[in-house]
């Protein structure tokens, strides 16, 4: 209708509305193609992004479950000895970190620590996790967040303000707490950071204390926080550890670890240990090693050694100890009997080498069964063993000895308790190997081979109380989450390891012993009121470069005591005394009199008759 | 050509009785279109706020309550802009230019924070606003009179007169708010008001094509000359090729958008808002607004802001006179570009550019902008004409009104009244 007919090039032809319709129009095509694109993103494209949405957002945790904690008797409850407390571990994610100093800074603030340290870490090249510190506690933990709620308070309006807290993050975390401090500490182990029960407790029973971890697939925010109540959702709840109860006495331990010490420090020894265990179950009231660490810090300790429970973990030659074990294995296989006689020569040849007595009244004479015990001979215990060979040391002597000691007394092989590291100590085959008769004379007396000394107190246990070898144990009873606590029956591991007449028979040798040397055990006021026994060990400590050290000895002490019977068997061990004498009768002994003391006064031992 | 011409006749008459057109019941559909978007915008920050709240650590209704205090805010500045007559903004325009020139150096030599390298804020204790936004709305007032003027003086096509003036705050904008504040996207919104705006009233093409040519190598130059802005435009032609860093937020946003689908996800359920789409109360709400309503929610957004134009466009085709025309087709311009820029950046078809969505977007400054420039053009539509005025016959009527401006206050009708109703 204009005159200029193509007035959209030239321009000039066309109205204000014109152009503003023109311009309307190309608003609307606009807009068109971005509703297509809508289209074509959200309808076409939908499930591509839809997938693309759940591959970053759908998230794959487990949940720790909670460790089960360990408690142990007390009077007549139980008490716990490890619990869990939540931690918090405090991390940056660099990405979000926007001033390193700042933040370094505000860290330092709240939970003390050098700046400097912080930056360095926050500013690690290429992570996206750095931890800052660890193990904060939940106090520590309020602060951080109070501090950041207050920061975001108080910028949150603030465009472009600088968060000191963004990209900072804590982290919960569970840690092993003592409420008994270092009591039993060896017996117990420690959780490593990983969350992995090391030495101890911790380490044999790993699997039921950590439990079963849960699983959560969710939707989550970009955090990791789980959206709540979505569709898509799975949960699996984590099964919390099994709750241990532990056969350990806490006062009878406290007492041990006290009296283990002073004896130690008395004999002028760096390291012993002893244990205190029920004959008649096998389980463990109370067991120790010094020196020790604590639980609580045990990232603290240089020299890992101290965490081994050696009353478990570390074998040795026993020494005399072994002598009990050898005339009840010669009484049960009848080649002895109780009251017999012998003309002892005081020293034996046996292939080329001389047996000879290294302990007190070793010249030649008629001597008794009792009479080996009681003056610790070693020609003694070198005629029971000749006795099992019809009179000389042979193979039939090898073999039934041998016998003896895997399959009655259980040595050469891991006792099963509940600790990590255990050791199986070493008998020598009867059959393979050079100088077999003498290897065999020697171990009738204790050396030549080797044993823990759980494994003595276990063995000497299965003698005394009627020849029922039980399983010793540390674990008195399991309870699942739910509480409910399920005894731990003893088990028997053989039944007629001696005959029980000859047991009694050991127990009145081994008290015969004790009542004998009660002065020099360091046990003055001997009565007679309780049953009281045991033997001494003195074993020269092998010589890695072969042979024995002439100076160096191990001194152990192995005995029960009890009213009427032997009600709790103590084995003690001191190694190195630096004190004159023998050191099974001057340093392990007063160590198992004043626990014998101890039990008599404050464990309801009643007196003979009584 | 009949009807139009009895409207101009009728605009004649109406002007023979001493006015820019009679007084009369302003547009409510602006104001009902207005808080219609602005309830979307509420909805959608209210149901993303706890999980806003969560990342910053502040109350569950803190970002409810600071958009609610920003409306309420908003609709004062409304109605005391509905309430100043749009003429005096004439006489205002050089003073609002200075302010807004003073407020853009002090955001320039304000000290600023890591966290935000642009010299973009001026910050007042807790308040704070972005320097530009005072300066769209400044250089929209100066324009309007700039070409009204020029219109009026037949000089649109004048090189010395009207291209050389408009080049110069081209080239001093696109060097204080491109290059300093390194703000392109707004930098676009200004180019394209300019563009509207000169196109409107009347500036040949062929000069607009020119001006649009010193604009496209300018822009070449900011693109080239600095790596921040080439790693921009790197991301935005690929954003799939590095979606860890620099294409995170497009990758999100086409995540938040393509998995909203044909219905959406719902209103409570976004995921993208719990921190994997930056900005998502802001830049991105576009995108979440995508996830929770699907292809059908944003439709009828897009639907009404398509109504909310068009009703712009109604007021400016019916506006009285040539200068509250480019008032109106400014804010237009400056309203639609945000919003195509805006939703562009989120569907991947533009770059982003940090520019708000008007109505939805969380933040105070902005909305306060947008509400007292409505106000303005609500005011402008109490004077509107009845029909499509066609000012560009009457190049010379911006001289009588202006003259009456100065004289003083025109006489309206006691009573608003459609003529003609």
């Amino acid at each position: 209708m204009r005159p200029n007919s193509n007035p959209i090039y030239s321009g000039r032809g066309l109205t204000a509305l014109q152009r503003m319709r023109l311009w309307y129009v190309a608003l609307l095509l606009v807009g068109s193609v971005l509703v297509v694109r809508l289209f074509y993103l959200q309808v076409i494209k939908h499930d591509y992004y839809s997938k693309a949405a759940l591959a970053s957002q759908l998230k794959q945790y487990q949940i720790e479950p909670e460790r089960g904690v360990i408690e142990a008797h007390n009077g007549d409850g139980l008490l716990p000895i490890v619990l869990n407390e939540k931690r918090y571990t405090l991390y940056a994610d660099p990405k979000y970190v926007v001033d390193a100093e700042k933040s370094a800074v505000a860290i330092a603030s709240v939970i003390g620590g050098s700046s400097g340290d912080y930056i360095k870490a926050i500013k690690t090249p290429d992570t996206r996790y750095v931890i800052l510190a660890k193990k904060l506690t939940k106090q520590q933990k309020d602060k951080i967040d109070a501090a950041r709620k207050a920061e975001n308070e108080k910028l949150a309006s603030k465009r472009g303000a600088v968060f000191a807290w963004k990209g900072i993050g804590t982290q919960e975390t569970s840690v092993r707490t003592y409420p008994q401090g270092d009591l039993a500490a060896q017996v117990l182990g420690f959780v490593n950071d990983e969350g992995i029960g090391k030495y101890g407790i911790e380490q044999a029973l790993n699997d039921q204390l950590k439990g079963t971890p849960g699983q959560l697939k969710a939707i989550t925010d970009a955090a990791g926080v789980p959206l709540a109540a979505n569709k898509d959702n799975v949960v699996k709840e984590p099964v919390a550890g099994k709750r241990i109860v532990l056969t350990i006495n806490i006062a009878m331990q406290q007492q041990l670890e006290e009296i283990l010490k002073k004896g130690l420090d008395s004999a002028k020894s760096k390291s012993g240990g002893a244990f205190i265990m029920d004959p008649n179950t096998g389980a463990i009231l109370a067991m120790a090693n010094y020196p020790t660490f604590n639980p609580g810090e045990f990232y603290k300790v240089d020299d890992p050694s101290v965490f081994t429970n050696g009353t478990v973990s570390a074998p040795l030659e026993v020494g005399s100890t072994m002598k009990p074990l050898t005339a009840a294995a010669a009484l049960d296989l009848g080649v002895v009997s109780k009251n017999q006689s012998y003309y002892d020569p005081s020293h034996f040849k046996v292939d080329g080498f001389e047996i000879t007595n290294i302990e007190e009244d070793g010249g030649a004479g008629t001597r008794t069964i009792a009479d080996i015990l009681q003056l610790s001979l070693n020609t003694g215990a070198t005629w029971l063993l000749m006795q099992m060979g019809g009179g000389e040391i042979n193979k039939q002597a090898r073999d039934r000895w041998f016998d003896y000691m895997t399959n009655h007394y259980q040595f050469g092989k891991k006792t099963g308790i509940e600790q990590g590291y255990e050791a199986a100590g070493t008998i020598p085959d009867p059959n393979e190997g050079y100088g077999l008769n003498l290897q065999y004379a020697n171990t009738s007396f204790g050396q030549g081979m080797t044993a823990t000394p759980l494994q003595m107190g276990a063995a000497l246990s299965s003698v005394i109380n009627g020849g029922t070898y039980y399983k010793p144990h540390l674990v008195d009873g399991y309870a699942d989450s739910k509480g409910s606590l399920q005894d731990a029956k003893p088990t028997i591991v053989r039944s007629n390891v001696v005959k029980r007449d000859v047991g009694q028979d050991i127990q009145e040798f081994m008290e015969y012993t004790f009542s004998k040397n009660h002065v020099l055990y360091g046990f003055p006021n001997f009565q007679g009121n309780y049953t009281i026994g045991g033997k001494t060990g003195t074993a020269q400590i092998a010589n890695p470069s072969g042979g024995y050290f002439e100076d160096k000895f191990n001194g152990t002490f192995m005995g029960f005591v009890g009213g009427n019977a032997p009600q709790y068997v103590i084995v003690t061990r001191v190694d190195e005394p630096g004190i004159g004498g023998y050191a099974g009768s001057r340093a392990a002994a007063p160590i198992f009199s004043d626990l014998a003391s101890m039990l008599i006064n404050n464990f309801n031992i009643t007196p003979k008759g009584q | 050509m009949i009807g139009r011409s009895a409207s101009v006749g009728r605009r004649a008459s109406v002007l023979e009785q001493g006015g820019t057109g009679r007084r009369h019941r302003p547009d409510y559909w602006l104001p009902i279109l207005s808080i219609l978007l602005l309830v979307v915008g509420l909805i959608v920050i209210y149901s993303i706020s706890p999980g806003l709240a969560a990342q910053k650590n502040v109350s569950d209704n803190y970002y409810v309550n600071k958009q609610l205090i920003a409306i309420v805010l908003g609709i004062v500045g409304f109605i005391v802009m509905a309430n100043i007559p749009y003429k005096y903004w004439r006489h205002w325009s050089k003073p609002l230019l200075v302010v807004a020139g003073i407020a853009t150096v002090v955001a320039i030599i304000m000290p600023v924070i890591p966290q935000y390298p642009a010299h973009r804020w001026v910050r007042l204790g807790s308040f704070s606003f972005q320097s530009v936004e005072l300066l769209k709305f400044a250089l929209i007032v100066w324009l309007a009179k700039f070409f009204a003027e020029r219109k009026a003086q037949g000089g649109l096509g004048n090189t010395t007169e009207t291209i050389k003036p408009l080049l110069i705050v081209l080239v001093v904008l696109g060097i204080i708010v491109g290059k300093i504040q390194s703000d392109l996207g707004s930098i676009g919104v200004i180019v394209a008001v300019m563009t509207a705006m000169a196109f409107v009233a009347g500036v040949p093409l062929k000069r607009v094509v020119m001006v649009g040519g010193v604009v496209a190598i300018g822009a070449v130059l900011l693109v080239a000359g600095s790596s921040y802005r080439r790693d921009r435009l790197a991301t935005f032609l690929h954003p799939e090729k590095d979606c860890q860093n620099s294409g995170y937020q497009v990758c999100q946003a086409l995540i938040a958008v393509g998995s909203g689908g044909m219905f959406g996800l719902g209103v409570g359920n976004s995921v993208q808002a719990y921190g994997y789409l930056p900005e998502a109360q802001n830049d991105s709400i576009f995108a979440i607004l995508a996830e929770k309503f699907g292809f059908i929610g944003v439709t009828v957004l897009i639907g009404l802001f398509a109504a909310f134009f068009a009703r712009l466009f109604k007021i400016a085709e019916r506006a009285p006179d040539v200068y509250s025309q480019l008032l109106v087709v400014g804010i237009l311009a400056w309203l639609s570009t945000q919003a195509i820029i805006n939703i562009g950046a989120m569907v991947g078809l533009l770059p982003l550019k940090g520019i708000t969505l008007p109505f939805i977007s969380y933040g105070g400054t902005s909305l306060l902008f947008v509400t007292g420039a409505l106000g303005m053009i609500f005011q402008i539509s109490r004077y509107t004409s009845f029909s499509p005025s066609n000012l560009e016959s009457e190049g010379n009527r911006y001289e009588s009104t202006a003259h009456r401006g100065r004289d003083g206050r025109p006489h309206y009708t006691a009573v608003s009244r459609r003529p003609g109703a």
